[in-house]
């Protein structure tokens, strides 16, 4: 008899074209006392896919973010990502969905002590990517992003808008499944702005599944993909762009 | 890349970082294992002494007079009566006489005019080797006095008193160094490395939301408790050894080292030290990281 073997990597397993990448049903967060973040959020999105979330300044959109990448817990209803129910994910299992999962935090969350080169490589070097392998990666994507001069700066002494490319850097560099992207280009001129879209393309290409949340019209409007409104915290539109 | 290079490189890290807080660390480990160890050192050196002397140990019953062959048999029993004993020897006035006169030597002569039994007849008894307790011997020895024609038992009280109530005291000064050591070693890396992950709180949440597992983030500080413990207790260790060397080189000839035979820890005793100060900071460091975690 054959033995069944583990799969180790939770999102793996069902990480196949076609099939739900993010799962949301009936989703709500409050926040104490009374600020109803998110209520009644229920919408899908698949494997592969390029989605964009819209919507004004604190509509809910960070907050959306945060409950599929389990930095928060939902109030109420149901998250399910690579089908797995991410709020019963514990230890070993929810640190290897992790590491599947890249995210651009709209504050960066950068080691302002560090350097450029440290801080992309800490999402690689938790998943014991090779030193070699790891060194290659930083310098592709610094250089993709036109960073390259900046490689052994430190990340506290850089502008927002070099900030801005290395959270993103960080967050592709490992070769996530999932990326989710917080306001990428908030602090780009147009031309930053299209070699950070460029890159995220690219992801997608990839095979990779991506969320952006944005309230730049200029980077959701390109493209046929689909666009969902949030409005209060509420679903306003889900629609899907062709242009 | 592999675990172990991943956690070397962080507890490197950790160490460039927090190492003031770090050596001070490692002092105080050191100089609780040194303490805890001087007093132990004692302690196990009074001990073997103790038992050395011990092995000597015998109670002497004075008699007022000569008994003959039938009492011999009847004491004898009566002595057995309480407790069974190693030997029992019977010494005559004149055996006693013998003995004194052997012990003089050449000065035997300043007994020519004494009469043969000027000194009292005696009982010798030598207790059994698990009759050796402090009360114990007494109680045996306020037995012996209620012998019927016993005047008097000897076993050197006041000498057995004092080692019995010293070693006592270092007992209990080993016991309080024991838990400072506990307490320090514990404690001090505890907080430490509390200090580390305060220091470092922020890469260590964007650790965990990158996806490394409880392990990655753990294992650097445990390995740094663990070093602390060996390091602490080695170098602990060598300044006793140190001391020992030179009190052993200072106080040598006739004296009471000489007569207490000091002897340094024997192998297992220091495997056992070393490993105890590592447990200890290890499972010191374990609280602080775990309590980490849990939030
Ligand atoms: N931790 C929190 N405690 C209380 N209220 C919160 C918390 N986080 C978010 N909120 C509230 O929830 C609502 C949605 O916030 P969210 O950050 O998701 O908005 P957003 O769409 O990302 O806005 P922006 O475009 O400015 O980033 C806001 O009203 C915000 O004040
Ligand atoms: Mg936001």
């Amino acid at each position: 008899m054959p033995k069944i073997v583990q799969n180790q990597d939770p999102i793996e397993t069902k990480d196949i074209p076609g099939n739900t990448m993010i799962e949301m049903i009936k989703v709500s967060r409050t926040y104490a006392p009374d600020i109803k973040a998110l209520s009644d959020i229920s919408f899908t999105v698949d494997t592969g896919e390029l989605f964009f979330l819209i919507g004004r300044s604190g509509a809910g959109k960070t907050t959306l973010l945060k409950l599929i990448c389990n930095m928060d817990t939902p109030s109420k209803g149901l998250i399910e990502v690579a089908g797995h129910n991410i709020n019963n994910l514990k230890g070993k299992k929810l640190a290897h969905l992790r590491q599947k999962i890249g995210v651009a935090y709209q504050d960066f969350k950068l080691l302002s002590d560090r350097t450029v080169a440290e801080n992309i490589a800490i999402s690689m070097e938790v998943s014991y990517k090779k030193p070699r392998a790891i060194r290659q990666r930083v310098r592709d994507l610094l250089e993709q992003l036109q960073l390259t001069d900046k490689h052994d700066a430190l990340t506290g002494d850089l502008s927002r808008g070099e900030q801005q490319r290395i959270a993103l850097a960080r967050s592709v560099a490992n070769s996530p499944r999932l990326i989710l992207v917080d306001e990428p280009t908030g602090n780009l001129d147009a031309a930053t702005t299209e070699r950070v879209m460029d890159l995220l393309t690219r992801c997608n290409k990839a095979g990779a599944t991506i969320v952006i949340a944005t309230h730049d019209a200029s980077i959701y409007q390109k493209g046929n993909h689909r666009v969902m409104e949030l409005r209060n915290g509420k679903i306003h539109s889900l629609s899907r762009n062709s242009r | 890349m592999n675990f172990w290079f991943a956690v070397f490189r962080q507890a490197g890290r950790n160490l460039r970082q927090t190492w003031t807080s770090q050596f001070m660390t490692f002092l105080t480990v050191s100089l609780s294992v040194l303490i805890f160890a001087f007093f132990y050192l004692i302690y196990t050196n009074m001990i073997g002494a103790g038992d050395r002397l011990s092995d000597d140990l015998r109670l002497i019953v004075y008699l007022e007079d000569d008994p003959g062959p039938e009492m011999q048999e009847q004491l004898r029993r009566k002595i057995n009566n309480f407790d069974k004993t190693e030997s029992i020897q019977f010494i005559s006035k004149s055996d006693a006489y013998e003995r004194f006169a052997e012990q003089l030597g050449e000065d035997s002569d300043v007994l020519t005019d004494m009469p043969r039994d000027f000194l009292p007849a005696s009982i010798e008894v030598v207790p059994l080797k698990s009759l050796r307790g402090y009360n114990q011997i007494k109680l045996f020895s306020e037995y012996l006095a209620t012998l019927p024609g016993s005047e008097k038992v000897q076993y050197g009280q006041e000498w057995v008193e004092r080692f019995y109530y010293f070693t006592r005291l270092i007992t209990i000064v080993v016991l309080l160094s024991g838990t400072l050591l506990i307490l320090t070693a514990t404690f001090m890396v505890a907080y430490t490395i509390r200090l580390t992950i305060m220091g470092r709180h922020e890469e260590l949440e964007l650790l965990k939301l990158v996806g490394a597992t409880n392990n990655y983030i753990r294992t650097p500080f445990l390995l740094e408790g663990t070093l602390q413990g060996l390091m602490g207790s080695i170098i602990g260790l060598s300044a006793l050894y140190i001391l020992f060397q030179w009190i052993s080189l200072h106080f040598t000839g006739p004296g009471l080292i000489n007569l207490f035979h000091f002897t340094f820890f024997p192998p297992m005793v220091i495997v056992s030290i070393i490993l105890g100060s590592i447990g200890l900071c290890t499972i010191g460091s374990f609280t602080s990281i775990q309590k980490f975690l849990k939030i």
